[in-house]
């Protein structure tokens, strides 16, 4: 007996152990297979289109579906939402299958080089004219080019700006800063001001690991975050220009903020609604989720009644009156800091079986109206003609001012792999907790060019 | 995990016409047994076999993102595995690795034997009650208590703070950053590693504590042995074959921790100072072929981590 149950043991730990120490690594999403009922003439067929994130509104999804099904007869589009987090090893696996793509697909700006030096995308060099030629947004058309060929066109962009309590500057006495150095001198004033007493008060909301807003600084100094010299990649944090950018980053880091060195870019608004910070820094359409407690009137968001959407609309209007939102000012008055530029770009992957009914999707969203649409939603559409589409409320033009000079990061073929490895999240990090900067930048300068090489 | 499944065995009964003292077996029998190990050995060559037979294979090419999308991948040798190992970073990842795999796998066996132990000795309502919280525990999805925790631990609006500065008065704790130091972060991930794996050793342990015969116990009471004698000279003895399980999983499986690390390194750690095995190889997936040698070298050091049960464990099998 004794023995029959050790050799039972032995036998499913033989099992056990095999499965325990191989299986590993990361999880992918498995998207359902593509039906192939390719039949009839015009080859109509489903398309896939893979969206990220929420940034396109559900009224957009919905006309780029109806107009791509009325365009083309027996076809029909298939939007599918995808989580920005774990992109790039889903892309990895997906682009590569045939059976797997989608068919168009947006993807982060500072992951498009990356893929477009890979092979992963179709040249677009027959469209580019069509879809807005030189009228589309430089920055995110270089990108999407590898050896003079244009693979991923730009989606949208967003700018960020600084959104600040208009209360609280009153209160302690405060203007709208006109220069980056005045920024810094406002955001330190207000920290020590602290008008309502508030328990850990910021002046200005700047976590640890929060390199999209850090990354302004160093660029607005004239710095950059890698350069290319000749073939080769290097970091450029240790460049004179970074380094001055960064020592403010830091004063930035210790005396304007309270906020945690181990908190990320997300969801600045919260620390902003609870009173805890008098100013951050997000792409415009942050508005919406701005929701201060004195003007919260306690509408449930899934309420469509009449009533409901008028105090909804009130509240909103309540919360607009107290925030008031800048372009994070330049280096001189009157100018704008070169802040990181986020958005996406759209492609058409090259393994996709039905790249005319893709160009077809992408004539669409590079039409007027759909421009117009993106624009009229907050966001700076791929081709700027139709940014004017944005209206001329404060976010509208704020959004396009800081979105004039804003910078990508480098067009480097390996740049995705230095994000994979959060290695600026590691250095910001550094800086905030008090690190020597030169020598951390050093240090991360060499990680940098030998991620990127 | 069924720890007294038995193995199919070929029975061993001698046919009528067969006087001779072995049983004869007929051709078609050892076949059929051989035909019966098809779907197991099919099963595992299909699911483990081909990755890991691929993996090895990329670890010896420059395969990236462009080779993915049909450049031709190029053999070079050894020098993923030079470039690794000549690295003092890996080894320190996989310095890191080993220490936290000890600490955790002997926290989880310790506290699980212990809770097993009281699990056998307490009354039903409170065995009852504590095997519902194991389960409750076990049964969670990992990221459901993941995010549970990080909450717990979040520096500006975590409940361990709060606790810690309000009613105990450690005001300095108010806004303590626990991901920020390695050292406390690798403390909060053992925290909630051992919390996860806890309640496995302990229903595993418990179901062997009542193989234990009553007879034996009360015997050597008569005898004269204390409770302490008892428990070492004659339960772990006797309840060893469970205890190996236990301890070669926890060890492999704390080996290659991978979602709790990850999930706290988004949390706000700084990453490259809290890799380990699983995160790194994880951090490498831009080059596939280095991520692939990493993996290989893992494999191989698990292996060797756990050569010693292994040996221990076949030999179990053949007394």
């Amino acid at each position: 007996m004794k023995s029959v149950r050790k050799s039972g043991v032995a036998a499913s730990l033989v099992g056990v152990l095999a499965l325990a120490a191989c299986s590993g690594g990361g999880g992918t999403a498995s998207p359902e297979a593509e039906g192939d009922d390719t039949s009839g003439e015009t080859e109509a067929a489903e398309i896939r289109l893979w969206i990220n994130g929420g940034d396109t509104p559900q009224d957009l999804r919905d006309y780029l579906v109806s107009t791509f099904e009325d365009e083309n007869p027996g076809s029909t589009l298939v939007i599918e939402e995808q989580d920005w987090n774990g992109l790039v090893p889903r892309l990895q696996t997906a682009l590569a299958s045939e059976s797997q793509t989608p068919d168009v697909v947006e993807i982060g700006n500072t992951q498009a080089p990356t893929f477009t030096y890979a092979g992963a995308f179709r040249p677009l060099d027959g469209l580019y004219e069509e879809l807005g030629g030189d009228d589309l947004l430089e920055g995110f058309v270089q990108a999407g080019t590898a050896d003079d060929t244009v693979y991923a066109v730009p989606y949208y962009s967003g700018a960020r700006a600084v959104f600040y309590r208009k209360d609280l500057f009153e209160a302690a006495g405060l203007e709208v800063p006109t220069t980056l150095a005045e920024f810094t001198e406002t955001a330190i004033a207000m920290q020590e001001a602290n008008p309502n007493g508030t328990e850990n008060f910021s002046g200005f909301w700047f976590p640890g690991q929060d390199w999209y807003n850090g990354t302004a600084w160093v660029y607005s100094h004239g710095g950059d975050l890698a350069v290319q010299e000749g073939d080769q990649w290097v970091g450029a944090l240790s460049a004179p220009e970074a380094q001055e950018g960064l020592a403010e980053v830091q004063r930035l880091f210790t005396e304007a903020t309270n906020a945690p060195v181990d908190a990320d870019s997300n969801e600045p608004w919260v620390p902003f609604n609870n009173g805890e910070a008098a100013m951050f820094s997000a792409p415009t359409w942050a508005r919406w989720s701005i929701d201060l407690p004195e003007c919260n009137k306690g509408v449930d968001p899934e309420d469509t009644s009449e009533e409901a959407t008028a105090l909804r609309a009130e509240q909103q209007a309540c919360n607009e009156e107290k925030t008031g939102i800048f372009a994070l000012p330049g280096m001189t008055e009157g100018e704008v800091a070169t802040v990181f530029a986020g958005g996406s770009n759209i492609a058409i992957p090259a393994k996709s079986q039905h790249p005319e009914l893709a160009e077809s999707l992408l004539r669409i969203i590079f039409s007027e109206e759909y421009q117009t649409m993106l624009a009229s939603n907050g966001l700076i559409p791929g081709n700027s003609t139709y940014a004017s589409a944005m209206g001329d409320d404060v976010y509208a033009t704020t959004a396009v001012a800081a979105a004039l000079d804003a910078k990508l990061t480098p067009a480097a073929e390996n740049w995705a792999a230095v994000e994979g490895e959060r290695l600026l999240e590691d250095f910001f990090q550094q800086v905030a907790a008090g690190a020597d900067i030169a020598e951390a930048a050093a240090t991360t300068d060499q990680l940098i060019a030998d991620t990127l090489n | 995990m069924s720890v007294s499944r038995t193995p199919v065995r070929t029975p061993a009964v001698p046919g009528p016409a067969a006087p001779a003292r072995r049983p004869r077996r007929r051709p078609w029998s050892r076949w059929a047994a051989y035909l019966l190990l098809v779907p197991a050995v099919g099963a595992i060559a299909l699911g483990l076999g081909y990755p890991l037979v691929r993996q090895f294979v990329l670890s010896f090419q420059e395969y990236g993102l462009a080779q993915q999308f049909g450049r031709p991948a190029e053999w070079v040798g050894l020098d993923n595995y030079v470039a690794l190992l000549t690295d003092p970073y890996v080894w320190g990842v996989i310095g890191r690795s080993l220490l936290f795999c000890a600490v955790n796998a002997g926290l989880t066996v310790a506290i699980g034997m212990s809770l097993a132990v009281l699990m056998a000795r307490v009354g039903r309502a409170a065995r009852i009650t504590l095997q519902v919280g194991m389960l409750l525990a076990w049964g969670t999805p990992v990221l459901a208590t993941l995010t549970v925790w990080q909450w717990l631990f979040d520096s500006q609006y975590g409940v361990i703070n709060w606790l810690l500065a309000e009613p105990l008065g450690m005001e300095g704790m108010r806004y303590h950053s626990w991901l920020i130091e390695p050292t406390s972060f690798y403390l909060v991930a053992t925290v909630i590693v051992v919390w996860m794996s806890v309640p496995f050793v302990v229903f595993t342990v418990y179901a062997g504590l009542l193989q234990v015969p009553a007879e034996t116990m009360e015997a050597a009471q008569l005898d004269g042995a204390g409770a302490w004698q008892r428990f070492w000279r004659i339960t772990v003895p006797m309840i060893k074959p469970v205890l190996f399980v236990v301890i070669l999983l926890q060890v492999i499986w704390d080996l290659r921790v991978f979602t709790q690390i990850y999930v706290l390194q988004r949390a706000g750690a700084p990453t490259r100072d809290t890799h380990l095995l699983g995160t790194y190889i994880y951090s490498l997936a831009e080059e596939f072929s280095m991520a692939g040698a990493m993996a290989t070298i893992m494999l191989v050091l698990t292996l060797v981590v756990t050569a010693f049960y292994i040996r221990r464990m076949l030999r179990a099998e053949e007394l």
